[in-house]
């Protein structure tokens, strides 16, 4: 096991940048996902952990040493990929064995390293099976196995549950947790999904156009996103954004026609402001403070989606009560200031104050 | 209600017995195609076996009505065919190896390797299969002549090392059936190229690599204006070259061309046999075909 230092990584192909200085920690044994939309370069990145990419700019050290220029198996790295990368006509006793016949490990330990990886995957009936025999779940099993056994200081995933069905991938983050839970090797996890990040991740380093925009734990990302970006993408359904203009000091931003927020925030009166809020943290109630016309309405079983109209602007909801609701019907809506999040609409940056830490001075 | 289902049962047997009549037509077309592809082949082995009048008897025979080997012992015996079928086998088995090492290599290195001047490799490659071998055939004669390989199989080689289809081939292949991720892990399990090439590449390709080298074979066995002039004694003739002394000016000893044809024929029947369904695969893969 080992630690990861990114120090300012650059990655350019000809004139275009597509990562532009990213400087990221991994602790010995943590389990870091990087996530974000299509094209973010958190790919990119982890190919460059693995020494798939050339590194144009900045550092990576595993465990201390700078592996700029160290071949991809001379890095100590094991990569589980998404299209899981088996080799089709090997079984998976061969696939699991194939680094370490390389490395020239005795056919004993080789076995014995193999049996083990298969025994905690539960694989140890299909070690026979070659891999168009195994069904999609199985195959991932044998990706990470062929992983384990090389026993290497960082795994490296690549969206590795992306090609599973729903079910499934519920299943094997947990398994994959679980793993990581027995064997706590330093792990960096490469998704776009961000309930996979949210849910399996220690830390997570959301990016967005070759740039990191915010690292931490799942619940800070959640409870105070550095900008409308992290707020938009961390969380689902995705945050509501209201735009909006102070109308008095301190205490309440108009936006729309007329509906009136109250916000313990001091701020310039006429200053624009966006408003975030999650759908979960709205209630719908008859007293509420925002009003408007349900458009759509979609129940689930345990929850309802309720997106509506206010003041020219979507405002969605999730409501755990079953209620009456039908499009065109009024609806009104309450919050809890504490819950309300706000950013420049100019930069997307946070102002001041956290949901969570109550009032505090409105300047960035 | 009684009525309706009747109907609706005649109509069912309609659809049934006209989807039925379709395929009938289907395998009758094909089957007459089957047969007026395989009849010449027929007819060359029969022939082999009749004596010159029934060969020459109107209606022809498929089954001869007097089976004779007469034409066979004159052809062994009056021919070195053994030493034709024995030059040509080791030309083929030869070229198809040269024409299978160098297309695996450049196919691969072509389809996973990005350099600037890969493409243009790749682009002067392809404009060479477009150039008619006759055309080179005479400045590679000289080529032979300079080295010495006249009158051997390196010289008959010489214009049969390389095939640029092949590498074609290979190419599609690879870019279409091998996902970089595979070469990846391997890279990251520890593995070296010529490692990765052997161990992954080749046993990937086996069924592109059959066809090529089905392809290979037989361009090789059936070549005759390469082996021609550059064959010029009795016994270092190829096959194909034998085959056409026994047309002269004047006459065509069809008995014994048939039982030479006949012989021929063996090793070809032989190895489309075996690697029969390599062949399909390999071809259908890439929905290519020379």
């Amino acid at each position: 096991m080992a630690s990861v230092e990114i120090q300012n990584v650059r990655k350019s192909y000809g004139t275009v940048e597509t990562i532009k200085g990213v400087s990221v920690d991994v602790p010995d044994g943590a389990f870091v996902v990087l996530v974000g939309p299509s094209g973010c370069g958190k790919s990119t990145l982890l190919r460059m952990i693995a020494g798939l990419e050339e590194i144009s700019g900045g550092t990576i050290s595993i465990g201390g040493r700078v592996i700029n220029d160290v071949e991809p198996k001379h890095r100590d790295i094991a990569m589980v990929f998404q299209n899981y990368a088996l080799y089709p006509h090997m079984t998976v006793a061969e696939n699991m064995a194939f680094s370490l016949h390389l490395a020239k490990k005795s056919r004993q330990e080789t076995d014995m390293r193999v049996s083990e990886a298969a025994r905690i995957l539960g694989l140890s009936d299909y070690l026979d099976r070659y891999p168009k025999q195994l069904s999609g779940g199985q195959r991932q099993r044998v990706a990470m196995g062929r992983a384990i056994v090389r026993n290497p200081q960082v795994f490296l995933f690549d969206e590795p549950l992306s090609n599973l069905d729903a079910a499934l991938r519920v299943q094997m983050r947990a398994e994959l947790k679980d793993l990581h839970r027995r064997l706590k090797t330093t792990s960096v996890y490469v998704t776009h999904d961000q309930t996979e990040a949210m849910t399996m991740a220690d830390r997570i380093v959301v990016m967005r156009n070759g740039v990191v925009e915010q690292v931490g734990a799942p619940l800070d990302l959640y409870d105070r996103p550095d900008n409308m970006f992290v707020a938009g993408f961390i969380g689902s359904p995705a945050m509501n954004f209201l735009r909006g203009t102070v109308a008095e000091t301190g205490v309440d931003l108009a936006f729309g026609q007329g509906a009136r927020l109250p916000l313990g925030a001091r701020l310039t009166p006429g200053t624009e402001a966006v408003l975030g809020i999650r759908p979960e943290h709205l209630s719908v109630s008859d007293q509420g403070e925002i009003s408007g016309q349900i458009t759509n309405v979609e129940p689930t079983g345990s929850e309802t989606f309720i997106q509506a109209e206010v003041g020219g602007q979507k405002l969605s909801t999730l409501v755990r009560d079953r209620i009456a609701a039908r499009p065109g019907d009024p609806i009104a809506f309450s919050l809890k200031s504490d819950t309300v999040h706000l950013f420049d609409p100019a930069s997307g940056q946070r102002i001041g104050r956290s949901p969570s830490a109550g009032s505090t001075p409105a300047t960035r | 209600m009684s009525t309706v289902t009747d109907r609706t049962r005649a109509l069912g047997m309609a659809r049934i017995r006209r989807r039925s009549f379709v395929d009938l037509s289907i395998d009758v077309v094909l089957t007459l195609f089957c047969l007026l592809m395989i009849l010449p082949l027929v007819l060359l082995v029969s022939n082999a076996f009749k004596t010159p009048q029934e060969m020459l008897a109107w209606p022809p025979t498929v089954i001869p009505d007097v089976p004779t080997l007469s034409n066979f012992k004159a052809v062994l015996a009056d021919t070195p065919l053994l030493r034709w079928v024995a030059n040509s086998l080791s030309f083929a088995l030869l070229s198809t190896l040269c024409i299978l090492m160098t297309s695996a290599i450049t196919g691969y290195i072509l389809g996973k390797f990005r350099h600037r001047l890969l493409s243009v490799f790749f682009a002067i490659i392809l404009a060479t299969a477009i150039v008619p071998f006759e055309v080179y055939m005479i400045p590679l004669y000289f080529q032979a002549q300079s080295l010495g390989v006249l009158n051997s199989t390196w010289g008959l080689l010489l214009g049969y090392l390389v095939m640029s289809f092949g590498i074609f081939l290979v190419r599609q292949n690879v870019i279409h059936s091998i996902p970089d991720e595979l070469l990846e892990a391997a890279r990251i399990d520890g593995a070296g190229e010529l490692w990765i090439f052997w161990r992954i590449v080749l046993p990937l390709l086996r069924g592109t690599l059959g066809a090529l080298g089905i392809l290979a074979f037989f361009q090789a066995w059936t070549s005759f204006a390469w082996p021609l002039i550059v064959a010029t004694t009795r016994e270092t003739y190829t096959i194909e070259v034998g085959l056409a002394l026994f047309q002269t000016g004047f006459t065509v000893d069809l008995g014994r061309l048939s039982a030479a044809s006949a012989v021929v024929l063996i090793p070809s029947v032989t190895l489309f046999v075996l690697l029969r369904r390599n062949f399909v695969q390999g071809v259908a893969s890439t929905g290519l075909k020379e």
